[in-house]
């Protein structure tokens, strides 16, 4: 999860009273933050494109800027450094991405600490624009259908306010538009357009020009296609692969055409916020309705909570017939059974007690009767999909440390699976013969569980599509592996050694996911003169221990010295189970695990024996 | 007659064949045994009255390097003399070497030796021969007669000394403040003597045998009655010894178990290729979810495809992903894709076991839980295992509320031996309400989260039949045992070091 810098003084201004920063951090704990602590950035502002960049104490500042490209070293005068900033470190909460700004996350504390109560209202202004959108846009040749826009006049810029929307821009980006693919974020300046009619619709791949953000307008070459875009420009490479497959491209132009972006690759120079900006066109294009309107929602409300003073405008957009005027902050309504809510919470409470908590939450509610509510949520909530969502915001507003924790009332009879009971039994054997118990990883390679010790490979083995390395590729078979592994790294200890395993192998099975653990034990002891005898004896009393005789059949077994390999079987009742083998391990085993003594070993399969898994 | 251990025994044989009083380092010589067994058996025999001890003290003399020089050169003062002689009776001290073997550090340190003996007189740098250095004879004075005496023996008493002749108080008189001349030490002897009645019981006296060890062959013949055995130092430390143990992390996950089992919770276990259906799907675990991506889960070549529940499971679950479905929610809004359900990976949470088990039963009252691995595509690090160990838990009951899955991890957490807790609001995507749960470590003076749990939505156990709450948690627990264990790396549990494990105490 990536961690965000809250500003303190953006946020405490923002709250009625003086919070300690001990309050502060407890009070975001509640609400579901996850703090990590407070710290002090610095700003650096690139005075050429406007990008500000934060570092901390321990970092270097930037040599180039990161959105234009310029180089600080041969330019430092566009270097600026805006100072320190102190902030609160927390992790984003990806469900809640209203919160991820100072405004946004002091709407919340406000009605958390009864502020202010119910849902805030934003002013917004009749429709100042409008969009067209190409019908083509919903077709596969390049299916971006979504679009939502606002117009936000009166707009102050300072550099608070700019690194605070560039922040928020980018974590809508990751949370919201799972890095641009379902949603991605443009803001120009308005009156760099022609301000009142804009087009959305597919360009093909060379059919226009257009300056890129950071490109010099002044360069005649800085006019490049979108095609170039993909192929040169640091963002067209970075997020070429969200337009794969796409047989035109989105573009975003007034109806002069006049070029706003590329989405969701990049803005156009030309339409570039600056400091004399005094206006926005906001859009938020992606694959879905419901998400780019969510998106705008949360963006312009932060953008009025960062800034009052914005006056907010609709725009239509206009789908074939249909023209939708977004943002559209009509709140999401859901009905919730009170009774339900302290049920599912476990917090008693009437319909008023519960009207309260949601209130906290930033809710208007209505009482429809002593066991109902209606409940209006604000525009800007993204995660409310059902009436659980609200129970989780009740009990966020009540106080998880508020709770009094319970036990079910129900009695019910526990029990164990019978493999772990053989387990245990086999563990107290083994380990009463003062052997160790040790517990290795059940990934393995073929290096080791088939080619080191002398083994066919065979296929019945799960094998990893995209291994995270060499060492572990696939899920062992034999306990093999992991138990001479451990003496490789042991060779400082005192010799002998003597250690066992009960664990999972894995198998292809003819199951519904097509593979299944069996139960099995294995033990190895190296030292100097040490031989068969003494792991032929520890199977024999396994095997005892669990109700078996043991007969041992000489077998020439791979991982063996000649002649000193065995097939062990499980005797009963005149019945002979095949359970596993045992033998002194080959001296090219040794070799193949870094061992410097001999070693013998033995293996059982528990499911085989038990029948269990 | 008398019975005696064989060291008193055979004392007192010997003594009594001894006309009188014996030394006791001849007793110890003869008898073959340290002197202080000897005392020991004496002491033994003197209090039963068969012997008496006496002492005598005396003064040993040893002869040191100087001394030895003196011996073999004669005293330096003396050859002072002779040089004096052969320069005619005067010298200047700078000049005397030429007139005897001395050098002048030896000249200068015998000069107040020369002149407290009267044999020479000192004037500034002249040196005069008196009358009596003049007539000195070569009868050696007392102290050069001890240091003859002494260089031709190894020590001698002072009664040895002065039978040879040496006027001991003479020689020491004159050689005080001659350092490295001759040692001398204040020694005593120490003789045992039969008594008369100890002379009278020898004969007749009965040796008791002492022995090591307790015999099979003693307890049969019952001759353990006529031996004393040997006492042990039973203050002295052994070998330390280790029994065979459980692994340390082993102890933990059957705590796990254990506890689980005490409050009446069934187990249970699914495999580890899981269906992307059932680790992620059927969780409502939306299908663009990072968590699905190859760079943090799994994914395997073979099995290439799993097989999907029945169909009415299926279209249950996809609904649900597309628009809710029957669940009172509004869905993810996306078309589900039944082909990412049928890929295989290693499960990357025992959730898919609870969940399993949710579906073939979801009838309450129901309590299961799963201790068992879960992988994720993490790199090799002292923090991070591609595989770790989660507990994940259900509880599928009508009077189940989010106050009663709090009660169940403060109790779970309490039997673990930790008595302070927070519980944070958190997001799963499965869960609602959720929350993770945070306890109190008083070694590390902080809190640590453990685990997230939360109540399953109904986008979770409505397609699985279920209409009652799901209390539903996975908890991590190698963290339990490197705290335990002081471990500050993870790699320790499963590339085990032999003798930590042989040391990591079976009470932690």
């Amino acid at each position: 999860m990536p961690v965000i810098g809250i500003p303190v003084k953006l946020l405490t201004e923002r709250l009625e009273g003086d919070l300690t920063p001990d309050e502060l951090v407890q009070h975001l704990q509640h609400i579901g933050c996850d703090v990590e602590g407070f710290a002090t950035l610095r700003r650096i502002k690139c005075t050429r494109c406007g990008n500000i960049v934060e570092i901390t104490a321990t970092m270097d500042p930037p040599v180039l800027c990161k959105r234009c490209g310029i180089d600080y070293v041969q330019h430092p005068e566009l270097r600026v450094d805006l100072g320190e900033n102190h902030v609160i470190r927390m992790e984003l909460l990806a469900v809640r991405p209203d919160m991820f700004d100072p405004g946004g996350l002091a709407r919340t504390l406000r009605g958390y600490l009864e502020q202010t109560t119910g849902s805030p209202e934003y002013d917004l202004g009749a429709p100042l624009a409008h969009v067209w959108v190409d019908p083509a846009m919903a077709t596969t040749a390049c299916p971006r259908p979504a679009i939502a826009c606002a117009v936000a006049t009166n707009v102050v810029l300072d550099d608070d306010f700019i690194k605070e929307l560039m922040n928020l821009q980018e974590n809508l980006h990751w949370a919201l538009g799972r890095d641009r693919k379902h949603a991605s974020i443009g803001v120009y300046d308005l009156a760099a357009t022609n301000g009142k009619a804009f087009r959305y619709r597919p360009v093909g791949r060379d059919e226009l020009r257009f300056v890129p953000l950071g490109y010099d307008p002044q360069d005649p070459a800085a006019a490049i296609t979108p095609q170039q875009v993909l192929e040169e420009h640091p963002k067209g490479v970075e997020f070429a692969r969200l337009l794969a497959g796409f047989e035109a491209y989105p573009l975003l132009e007034d109806s002069d055409g006049v070029v706003l972006s590329m989405p969701p690759i990049i803005n156009s120079e030309q339409t570039r916020v600056t400091d004399a900006t005094t206006s926005f066109f906001i859009d938020v294009t992606g694959t879905n309705r419901r998400i780019v309107s969510r998106c705008l929602n949360v963006l312009v409300t932060s953008l009025m909570e960062l800034q009052p003073g914005i006056n907010l405008h609709q725009v239509g957009i206009q789908y074939g017939d249909e023209v939708l005027h977004t943002p559209d902050f009509a709140p999401q309504v859901m009905e919730l059974s009170v009774p339900a809510t302290a049920g599912w919470t476990g917090i008693p409470m009437d319909a008023v007690e519960l009207v309260e908590l949601l209130n906290r939450m930033g809710h208007d509610v209505e009482i429809l009767d002593p066991d109902t509510v209606r409940v209006s949520a604000p525009a800007y909530r993204n995660d409310l999909m059902n009436p659980v969502d609200l129970m989780e915001d009740a009990a966020i507003a009540f106080g998880y440390h508020n709770i009094v924790p319970t036990l079910v009332p129900t009695m019910t009879v526990g029990g164990e699976r019978p493999i772990e009971g053989v387990s245990g039994t086999v563990r107290s054997c083994i380990t009463g013969l003062g052997w160790a118990e040790v517990m290795t990883l059940v990934l393995t390679s073929e290096a080791k569980c088939f080619e080191a010790l002398r083994r066919p490979p065979h296929q019945a083995y799960v094998s990893l599509a995209h291994p995270i390395s060499r060492d572990q590729t696939m899920l062992r078979t034999s306990l093999a592996p992991g138990l001479l592994e451990t003496l490789t790294v042991n060779g400082h200890n005192k010799y002998p050694q003597r250690v066992f395993e009960v664990g999972e192998t894995t198998e292809l099975t003819d199951t519904q996911t097509g593979a299944s653990e069996r139960r099995a034990v294995g033990g190895v002891v190296i030292g100097e003169r040490i031989g068969a005898t003494e792991v032929r004896a520890v199977a024999e009393a396994t095997l005892r221990e669990l109700g078996w005789g043991i007969r041992t059949q000489g077998a020439e077994l791979p991982s063996y010295l000649p002649g000193r390999g065995a097939i062990i079987f499980a005797v009963k009742d005149g019945l002979e189970i095949q359970v596993g083998e045992l033998g002194e391990l080959h001296p090219a085993v040794l070799e193949a695990f870094e061992l410097k003594h001999p070693a013998a070993m033995f293996e059982i399969d528990l499911t085989t024996l038990t029948g269990l898994r | 007659m008398i019975t005696l251990r064989e060291n008193e025994y055979r004392l007192l044989q010997a003594l009594a064949q001894a006309p009188g009083p014996v030394q006791v380092a001849q007793l110890a010589a003869a008898l073959g045994l340290d002197q202080s067994l000897v005392l020991a058996a004496a002491a033994t025999l003197e209090e039963r009255d068969l012997l008496v001890r006496d002492e005598q003290s005396y003064t040993e003399y040893r002869i040191d390097a100087m001394g030895q020089g003196f011996a073999d050169h004669g005293l330096p003062e003396r050859q002072v003399v002779q040089g004096l002689r052969a320069a005619g009776g005067s010298s200047t001290i700078p000049e005397l070497p030429q007139h005897c073997g001395l050098n002048p550090g030896e000249i200068g340190q015998c000069l107040r030796f020369l002149v407290a003996k009267g044999w020479a007189l000192r004037q500034g740098k002249d040196l005069t021969l008196t009358p009596a250095g003049q007539a000195l004879s070569d009868e050696p004075g007392p102290d050069e007669a001890l240091l003859a005496a002494l260089a031709q023996r190894e020590q001698a008493t002072d009664a040895e000394l002065r039978a040879a002749g040496v006027d001991l108080d003479a020689a020491e008189a004159l050689l005080q403040g001659r350092k490295g001349a001759y040692r001398s030490k204040a020694r005593s002897l120490r003789f045992l003597e039969a008594t008369a009645a100890g002379r009278q019981a020898a004969p007749t006296a009965q040796l008791r045998r002492q022995v090591n060890m307790l015999t099979g062959e003693m307890l049969a013949d019952g001759s353990w009655r006529d031996v004393d055995f040997r006492p042990y130092d039973m203050s002295a430390g052994t070998e330390p010894a280790f029994p065979g143990k459980i692994h340390p992390f082993r102890r933990v996950l059957e705590q796990t178990r254990r506890v689980f089992l005490e409050m009446g919770f069934e187990e249970i276990v699914s495999p580890f290729v899981e269906s992307g259906f059932w680790d992620f799907d059927a969780l409502f675990q939306p299908q663009d979810h990072p968590a699905r991506e190859m760079q943090d889960t799994f994914y395997v070549s073979r099995p290439a495809s799993c097989e999907l529940p029945p169909t009415e499971l299926v279209e249950a679950v996809r609904n649900t992903h597309q628009d809710g479905g029957d669940t009172g929610g509004l869905g993810w809004g996306y078309t589900w894709d039944e082909s990412l359900a049928r890929k295989p990976v290693l499960r990357t949470h025992t959730t898919a076991a609870t969940v399993r088990a949710l579906a073939e039963n979801p009838n309450p009252p129901r309590k299961v839980f799963c201790v068992g691995k879960v992988f994720r595509r993490e790199t090799v690090d002292y923090k991070h295992l591609p595989v770790f160990y989660q507990v994940d838990g259900i509880i599928i009951d009508k009077h189940a509320s989010f106050a009663s899955l709090l009660g169940t991890l403060e109790a779970f957490y309490r039997k673990m031996g930790f008595d302070k807790f927070e519980f944070r609001p958190a997001f799963f995507p499965y869960t609602e309400p959720s929350v993770e749960i945070f306890v109190w470590f008083e070694s590390k003076q902080d809190w640590v989260e453990m685990g997230g749990a939360g109540v399953f939505r109904p986008e979770v156990t409505k397609p699985l039949g279920c209409d009652v709450p799901v209390l539903a948690w996975g908890l991590g627990l190698e963290r339990l045992a490197m705290f335990r264990h002081q471990l500050t790396d993870i790699r320790q549990i499963y590339v085990a070091d032999l003798q930590w494990l042989k040391e990591a105490e079976l009470c932690r």
